[in-house]
């Protein structure tokens, strides 16, 4: 009977989307998500804050205090010294530099210059940009020395732009909500619907006819890779609507990627709503296993940012695969053959999930 | 064919414990068959090892001349069931629910006349979740209907029901009986049974104690009826002990309680002896014995404790 699964995928596709609870974990969530990382965008270029004391500078002097304001990595306020000191204390500047009046001497000038001290007040807490604008304003007074005594310059640094794809932290944590978002659907979908069923009796009764378990699991599980497949492409269309992405790889492999990652977690839904003895103890039961993956996968950050044994034991996790793979496919355009390794282990998870899935989950009440 | 149902020897143990010891029934073609009994007898696991739901651990169950054991499925497609505390799915209404069962079975029914048939046709748009318990239990025996069964299989389908829905489910039930329908129905109040039921069982303790018409349980059973009655002039006990198939007789306040084992014959001699000893019945009243009172003589137990 083709026509009873079909007709029972149809019920159980109503179901799902009359279902508010699912549709908020399995949409609304993850776009909210992805709207407020979106938002803070970590890889905007920080800018260093330095300060800068100037009493009455000279042309020549007031020329160079113009060329460090073009440089556009720095935000430059000027002040007096106080103001500025305090301005540092409260972290609000990398640096702050006292620059002497007559800090470059007039071309025109005849005296032979005389050396000039800037002095420059270092905030701990900002090292690295400190560092990175102390070494800026040295190259400038560097070139400023050469340009006065008329030395030839020795050297010089050529540079020539590439086209490089640039992959910025929201091309990178896409890939990531959309392994998440499948995965949250997957397990928490199936977990609670089928805990429900046979808390209340349904499967029993579903017993009761002729329908074969699997007929009716398959109409769950057709239904379920269909939203994980509209999952994605809801993902996808908004990440390049609103923040301008890119997927660089094929779609149909991005496609075949959510789906093997879909089956794969509908089989831990299914282990998790064989155990679970009520609708009650679901939650703590699969959030136990969802939220380590969650941010331990390599989602928001790359998971070579963590400590080696942690990256050691992350590296197996399933959505850590599944997340790589999405990724490498989306934000550097891989073929399959880049991602075969993670692939492979889907598979593997999927097998033993399923296998696992078989010994937990029954239509029948497991009678002790 | 004439019996739809042949059950031999049918055990069902767990570990040490034995649910159904051993019973044997049959149930003929179009029969309302009543098995009765209080909680824990093994009324339940008896239904749901017949309808494939448990697994047999001994004896034998034919339905349709088909063997449970080996046919589960095929038993399955012909019998509608009720199970105690059947739940559906909240997500769709009554009419796509109906069409969602039919579909099991490869079937398409007249969803809006089946549920007219249960007295739910202005219902059709609802959740499960907004029915009360009476409408439930009868959404519940509209989806058992959904393949037009051969047997229709009813557990305990009135408990927990208030008096009033109590009878729209009796009402509803025969009306299914009329059609021809062979019912098997558990329950826990012989006065259901004694209603709806061509034959009852009597089940305790694991075994069927009797299993014969409700009219002949009565009979047969040897519990006797209460006949109590005033006069105005006093007569002596003694010849009320003469009366045929007078088991007993005391004298209460003004009035005389008997026992009997026939009132049919005890009452037109009363009568008689009204004229011929001069005095005058008031107040007769007829208490006839009940299926509770010998599900009583037999165990020795009240039904519900």
């Amino acid at each position: 009977m083709p026509n009873t699964t079909l007709t029972l995928t149809k019920s159980s596709i109503k179901m799902f989307i009359r279902n508010k609870q699912s549709l908020f974990f399995t949409l609304f969530l993850p776009v909210m998500i992805m709207a407020i990382f979106g938002l803070i965008g970590f890889d905007r270029a920080q800018k260093m804050d330095i300060g800068l004391v100037v009493g009455n500078p000279s042309k020549s002097t007031q020329q160079f205090i113009d060329n460090i304001k073009q440089v556009t990595a720095f935000d430059i306020n000027t002040g007096d010294l106080e103001t500025e000191k305090q301005a540092l204390k409260d972290d609000k500047r990398a640096i702050v530099m006292q620059i002497p009046d007559n800090l470059i001497p007039d071309p025109s000038s005849k005296n032979p210059p005389s050396k000039q001290v800037i002095t420059v007040y270092k905030n701990i807490s900002q090292e690295q940009q400190a560092q990175a604008a102390i070494s800026i304003i040295s190259q400038f007074l560097d070139k400023t020395t050469l340009t006065i005594t008329k030395a030839p310059a020795l050297f010089e640094l050529k540079t020539e732009t590439i086209n490089s794809k640039n992959v910025r932290y929201i091309d990178f944590l896409l890939p990531g909500i959309i392994a998440m978002a499948v995965m949250q659907m997957a397990v928490f979908s199936v977990a609670f619907v089928f805990a429900d069923y046979k808390e209340k009796g349904i499967l029993k009764r579903l017993l009761a006819t002729p329908l074969k378990p699997f007929q009716f699991v398959t109409a769950n599980v057709i239904t379920r890779l269909m939203v994980a497949i509209a999952q994605t492409a809801i993902l996808i269309i908004m990440g390049i609507l609103i923040y301008k992405t890119h997927v660089y790889g094929s779609y149909p492999l991005v496609l075949l990627i959510s789906i093997l990652g879909g089956i794969m977690f509908l089989g831990l839904g299914f282990i998790i709503s064989g155990i679970a003895k009520t609708v009650e103890s679901v939650p703590a039961l699969a959030n136990l296993l969802v939220f380590p993956m969650m941010f331990l996968s390599g989602i928001f950050f790359p998971i070579n940012s963590m400590p080696g044994w942690l990256q050691s034991i992350v590296q197996y996790f399933p959505l850590t695969h599944f997340a790589h793979a999405l990724r490498e496919v989306m934000a550097n355009g891989a073929g399959f053959s880049l991602i075969a390794k993670d692939v492979y282990w889907m598979l593997g998870w999927s097998i033993v999930l399923i296998v696992l899935a078989n010994f937990t989950f029954g239509f029948e009440e497991k009678r002790v | 064919m004439n019996e739809i149902i042949r059950v031999k020897d049918l055990t069902k143990k767990y570990g040490e414990f034995t649910a159904v010891d051993g019973i044997s029934f049959e149930v003929k073609n179009g029969e309302t068959f009543g098995i009765l009994g209080p909680n824990g007898a093994g009324k339940t696991t008896t239904l749901e090892m017949i309808e494939g739901l448990k697994s047999i651990t001994d004896g034998e169950a034919i339905l349709d001349d088909k063997n449970v054991k080996e046919k589960a499925r095929e038993v399955k497609a012909v019998i509608g069931v009720q199970l105690q505390a059947s739940s559906f799915f909240d997500g769709l209404n009554l009419k796509e629910l109906l069409d969602t069962f039919a579909s099991i079975y490869g079937r398409k029914v007249d969803e809006m006349a089946l549920l007219k048939s249960v007295n739910l046709d202005d219902k059709w748009k609802s959740k499960v979740k907004e029915l009360s318990g009476g409408q439930k239990q009868r959404l519940s025996i509209a989806v058992g209907l959904v393949n037009d069964p051969k047997v229709l299989f009813l557990d305990e389908p009135t408990t927990g029901l208030d008096p009033q829905a109590r009878r729209n489910m009796w009402d509803l039930i025969t009306q299914i009986k009329i059609q021809g329908k062979t019912i098997v129905i558990t329950t826990h109040y012989m006065e259901e049974a004694e209603v709806l039921c061509d034959r009852v069982a009597i089940m305790d303790q694991a075994k069927i104690m009797v299993l014969d018409t409700p009219f002949n349980l009565l009979r047969n059973s040897g519990v006797a009826s209460t006949i109590t009655f005033r006069v105005d002039n006093k007569c002596p006990e003694v010849h009320f002990e003469k009366l045929p198939g007078v088991e007993k007789v005391t004298n209460e306040d003004h009035g005389y309680r008997m026992i009997s084992n026939n009132p049919e014959v005890t009452l037109p001699a009363l009568f008689n002896h009204e004229t011929e000893c001069n005095f005058k019945i008031f107040d007769l009243q007829l208490r006839q014995a009940t299926l509770e009172d010998v599900f009583l003589k037999l165990t020795g137990r009240k039904l519900r404790e």
